[in-house]
């Protein structure tokens, strides 16, 4: 067992020259690597020490009673759980570490959230079949993923509050469009017509770089 | 060349983890024929990686690390961590389906599974050009199937019940309002009546998702109503 090291900061030694938003994420996806390679166990509990406190952050802010705070902190437990199992099968060329973090995270909660349902029977294929990120199913024409990533960063930014608004809902909330329609009282070709502005809006900050 | 792709709002539910089961096997399934929806995909879940980077950090237990380390040294003793390594059985080559039908030779790896978790598929006559058999996903609440025209078979003009995806697996059809190839991905809502048509040259095959009769006064009512409310599968 690792010994328990301090808390994140002073462990991650930043370039001088780099941008450091950018060199922070290379800097997870290394240690992704090493714990997929060599189940480093102190590259792991870095890892730990920064996406655990986020994952709940990013449950934090949603109001449904399904994710009560034990229900984050199982859910984190869960999510850094099929973190280390998965590693091996982490790619730094495919998906950054903050996707590909946040796509084993959305899987778990689909999981959450199907125990809870009454419509769930004996399933013929698991979540990671019907939302399957693994390596070997991404084109190769994302090599320009993570400079995409900032620039998505900088384009949510400068998106409009109503706009960025919606997104919150759907990704953090984990809302449907008609239940976010529903809840702001507006017909639910706005919320579409919404997001749909919103990709615009980032996708043009994409193609502007590429 | 596809040319019929899920709308914009609808991959991101997909990548958002809120669109329901059924239907995100259906989208799977379409980004598995479609390199230019996967990438969107990945966009959209960058967008997802953006948010989890930028939530305001909220304090972990300080146990919460050794406790997590002993699960995973327990599960290890368990078993070896290769055995874990996400859908090993979904990658394995197409043919681990036993049938010999060239209709479902080759199919998306998702599809794939569910024929061959499903067992040997029994068939049931519509009419005389169609086809149909349901398969069982894990939800009750869309019902998934696949139809089959025989080649060059016209349906009967139909109605839905509620909102139907068809995804062209094999083959191809039109309709009145266009021609549909592999890959190519519909949704046709309620009122919208259409009569699929197949191809001369060879047999079609889709996979249809639709919506579950949720009126009080359908066949299933009795059973359904009591359940309206709770969020689908």
């Amino acid at each position: 067992m690792a010994k328990m090291v301090e808390p994140l900061g002073g462990i991650i030694q930043f370039g001088d020259r780099v941008q450091p938003e950018q060199r922070r994420d290379d800097d997870w996806s290394r240690l992704l690597v090493l714990v997929g390679d060599k189940r480093d166990r102190r590259a792991f509990e870095q890892l730990f020490g920064h996406y655990a406190p986020l994952i709940k952050g990013f449950h934090y802010s949603r109001n449904t009673q399904a994710l009560a705070p034990e229900a984050a902190d199982e859910l984190v437990q869960e999510v850094m759980f099929r973190v280390w199992r998965k590693a091996p099968s982490f790619d730094p060329h495919k998906a950054s570490a903050n996707t590909w973090v946040y796509t084993i995270m959305r899987n778990c909660r689909i999981d959450l959230m199907r125990r809870g349902s009454r419509h769930v029977t004996d399933s013929e294929v698991d979540v990671d079949d019907i939302w399957d990120e693994s390596a070997d199913n991404q084109p190769l024409i994302n090599l320009q993923q993570r400079r995409n990533e900032s620039e998505i960063a900088e384009g949510i930014k400068t998106l409009p509050a109503d706009q960025s608004h919606v997104l919150h809902k759907a990704y953090m909330e984990g809302k449907s469009h008609s239940e976010i329609a529903q809840e702001l009282g507006l017909p639910l070709g706005t919320v579409k017509s919404r997001v749909r502005l919103a990709l615009k809006k980032l996708q043009t900050a994409l193609k502007r770089v590429e | 060349m596809i040319r019929h792709h899920p709308e914009k709002e609808m991959l991101l539910e997909y990548a958002a983890g809120t669109l329901p089961w059924a239907q995100s096997l259906a989208v799977k399934a379409h980004l598995e024929m479609c390199p230019a929806c996967q990438q969107q995909h990945q966009q959209l879940n960058g967008i997802g990686g953006t948010l989890l980077d930028n939530s305001d950090p909220q304090p972990v237990a300080g146990t919460a690390f050794d406790q997590l380390m002993q699960r995973i040294d327990r599960a290890d003793q368990d078993s070896s961590p290769e055995q874990d390594l996400p859908n090993n059985d979904a990658r394995q080559p197409r043919s681990n389906n036993p049938s010999t039908d060239p209709a479902l030779a080759s199919l998306p790896r998702v599809v794939g599974k569910l024929v061959a978790k499903n067992g040997p598929l029994k068939w049931r006559r519509v009419s005389p050009a169609l086809k149909m058999t349901r398969l069982k996903t894990g939800q009750d609440k869309y019902e998934v199937a696949f139809h089959r025209i025989c080649r060059g078979g016209r349906t009967a003009e139909h109605d839905h019940r509620g909102q139907e995806i068809i995804m062209v697996l094999h083959g191809a059809f039109s309709d009145a309002d266009g021609f549909y190839r592999p890959g190519d991905f519909l949704v046709r809502n309620p009122g919208e009546v259409h009569r699929p048509i197949a191809t001369e040259d060879q047999e079609c095959l889709c996979l249809s998702v639709v919506e579950a009769p949720v009126s009080v006064t359908g066949v299933l009512g009795w059973l359904v109503n009591p359940f309206l409310g709770f969020r689908p599968g």
